[in-house]
């Protein structure tokens, strides 16, 4: 490994399920299964892990404290949670980012959120910047800046926990376009809102995420590294109730990097972010990875051979 | 990525074993599926293989003529290993009891005489491919299961040996090795036969791949085994036992089907397990091999595991990159 590539740190954001002999279950079920789960992703060389905001409860259940969850993680390689995913249910008139008199609330949940959070380690609040499309339709100028305040005001409050607000936008998020993305970020404050690269979920969207890296390069706090076969070519962001899960054309958006369909471009990602000399954390998120048969062990493994094999020769 | 430091290249060595991905006849039998399952093993840390002497062509690396059939030739194939993660394959685990579509057998044994001649010709097969591919070991089963050969005779021991030596010949004038390995059914049952089977073949033509599963379900302690045996020990295939063939099973009809795939009288889920799951000292045996010095290959093997393949071989290396190699330093 060269000094060059140690720059990276790699994290494995976690939608992982397993089939067990009780079925489908998540390795959050049990301490047993978790300890099967993070001693494999510590193999591969990933050395933190993301994960859903709504785990914070689990992990104090199964380890008494979210210090010992993370001491937990340690022993067996993987240093933190580098991030949590912020999971809002987005409920027009109650939690909206475009809906100005719904932002106390989000604010509040935030905090709390960060709040609740302290002993495992997290650097970075991954958040969906707005609603549903089809919630936020017809997106306003006036609608992208109420998201934009209140992410500014939700960044300066986590800087202050020592976490970063960093907006990842899915395809069907009221902000995908390229254009409603520039305006967001112009429009929130640069100190306090990230912007995170899902590369698979910019491509569906038709946006294209190194481009968008080149331009944005400043604002970014990290990467999620999935791949997609399918741009989204007839308005499936608006299907309800959610759109990567319910869409009529396509039952599996996202998948791992390394195959031959796949759509994203990440030797030119990489490149870029040598350019720019990125440093930190960059993450490989695999979801529905299980879709149509396939594994996440598996997905995960071969997503590591591509970074090791492809993009760290790129990046080094 | 943080460095795995998983080597070949040390006094030990590690490989993994490719046998664990074939699922019945024809579920593994994509060249993709297949590229796909070099590449998880290599991410997992391990970059050397060792394949499996299989038949029939739905098993794209059981045989060479299989191999260039499918990559185009068997050189052209070492030469992509490379592209996939995989520096080397090296050793094939032959069993002569396994069918062959090709030599025309159900399964041959080599305690009778008149079988030898075809076990030469089927393993020259597979020499001839390991020396292509720059391999170092055929892995033999070196006598067929108890309830086939039921209690050794010395007339069926020097029968057997007599076969391995021929064996170790053909691999020595290839600048190949041939090791022995004895499973859980073997009619192989105790210490003395050991030493009666490695007294039979000469240390510099025959040496010895223990198998930490298969003789801990056959009742053995592979440590005092290793212990007993480390002048002769050049392999090893590490894998963990979940249980014990208490009942002495292994005399069952069909202990194939009936004790290791159905579980035997008390329905024993799983046999193999994930290293340091299980019944077998790893730790104990990875110090014993650091006093001793060993010096050759440690093959990690999956075996049979609910799980995803995936998982076990990430398992596997999870526990030899912060249980065995830190022991092993």
């Amino acid at each position: 490994m060269t000094e060059s590539a140690r720059k990276l740190r790699f994290a494995y954001m976690d939608h992982w399920r397993i089939d067990g002999p009780q079925g489908y279950v998540s390795q959050y079920s049990s301490v047993k299964l978790l300890d099967s789960f993070v001693k494999q992703i510590a193999a591969l060389g990933f050395e933190g892990i993301e994960t859903f905001d709504f785990h914070l409860g689990v992990l104090i259940d199964l380890f008494g404290s979210l210090a010992n969850a993370r001491t937990f993680l340690q022993e067996r390689g993987i240093d933190r949670v580098v991030s949590l995913f912020h999971a809002v249910l987005f409920r027009n008139g109650v939690s909206q980012a475009h809906e100005r008199q719904t932002h106390e609330g989000l604010f509040n949940h935030a905090h709390h959120i960060v709040k609740s959070a302290d002993g495992l380690g997290v650097e970075n609040l991954l958040v969906m910047p707005a609603g549903q499309y089809y919630d936020v339709e017809p997106v306003s100028d006036e609608k992208i800046r109420a998201c934009a305040d209140l992410w500014s005001r939700v960044g300066k409050m986590t800087l202050d926990y020592g976490i970063r607000t960093c907006c990842h936008h899915e395809f069907y998020c009221g902000i995908h376009h390229a254009e409603q993305i520039r305006k967001f970020y112009e429009w929130s404050d640069p100190r306090y809102v990230f912007w995170y690269c899902d590369t698979a979920q910019h491509v569906i969207a038709g946006v294209d995420p190194v481009d968008l890296y080149l331009k944005m390069h400043d604002r970014c706090g990290g990467f999620h590294l999935k791949d997609t076969h399918d741009v989204d070519r007839v308005g499936d962001y608006r299907q309800r109730p959610e759109s990567e899960v319910t869409a009529k054309t396509t039952p599996r958006w996202f998948w791992e990097m390394g195959t031959a369909e796949g759509l994203v471009d990440f030797p030119a990602l990489f490149a870029a972010m040598k350019e720019y000399r990125y440093e930190g954390w960059v993450s490989v998120e695999h979801d529905k990875a299980d879709v149509g048969g396939s594994n996440y062990p598996a997905s995960t493994a071969i997503a590591a051979w591509y970074i090791r094999n492809v993009l760290e020769k790129i990046y080094a | 990525m943080k460095e795995q430091h998983i080597t070949s290249n040390g006094q030990i060595k590690w490989g993994y074993a490719f046998n664990q991905w074939r699922m019945g006849w024809q579920g593994f039998a994509r060249v993709d599926d297949n590229v796909r399952a070099l590449k998880v093993t290599s991410a997992s840390g391990f970059r050397c293989i060792e394949l499996n002497a299989g038949t029939g062509p739905w098993d794209p690396l059981g045989r060479p003529e299989s191999i260039a059939q499918n990559f185009g030739s068997v050189r052209k194939f070492a030469a992509q290993l490379g592209d996939w993660g995989i520096d080397r394959i090296v050793s094939v685990f032959f069993d002569p009891g396994q069918m062959s579509f090709e030599e025309g057998h159900f399964g041959l044994k080599t305690t009778s005489s008149a079988d030898h001649a075809v076990i030469l010709a089927q393993a020259s097969v597979h020499t001839r491919f390991l020396a292509e591919v720059g391999g170092e070991f055929l892995v033999v089963q070196p006598l067929p299961p108890y309830w086939k050969e039921g209690t050794l005779s010395k007339t069926s021991l020097e029968t057997a040996a007599a076969c391995m030596n021929q064996l170790g010949g053909m691999t020595r004038a290839l600048g190949l090795k041939t090791v022995l390995h004895i499973d859980a059914l073997s009619a192989l049952r105790t210490a003395e036969e050991f030493d009666e089977l490695l007294a039979l073949c000469p240390d510099d033509l025959i040496g010895l791949a223990l198998d930490t599963a298969e003789l801990t379900i056959a009742g053995f302690d592979v440590v005092k085994l290793y212990r007993r045996y480390h002048a002769r020990v050049q392999h090893f295939h590490f894998k963990d036992a979940l249980a014990v063939d208490t009942p002495g099973e292994y005399r069952l009809p069909n202990a194939e089907r009936a004790m290791i795939l159905a579980g035997g009288s008390r329905e024993i889920p799983r046999w193999f397990g994930e290293l340091g799951s299980g019944l077998v000292d790893f730790k104990a045996l990875a110090a014993a091999i650091k006093e001793l010095r060993y010096e050759g290959w440690i093959i990690v093997e999956s075996d049979k595991g609910p799980q995803p393949v995936a998982s076990s071989v990430m398992l596997n290396s999870w526990y030899v990159q912060n249980v065995l190699l830190p022991i092993l330093a």
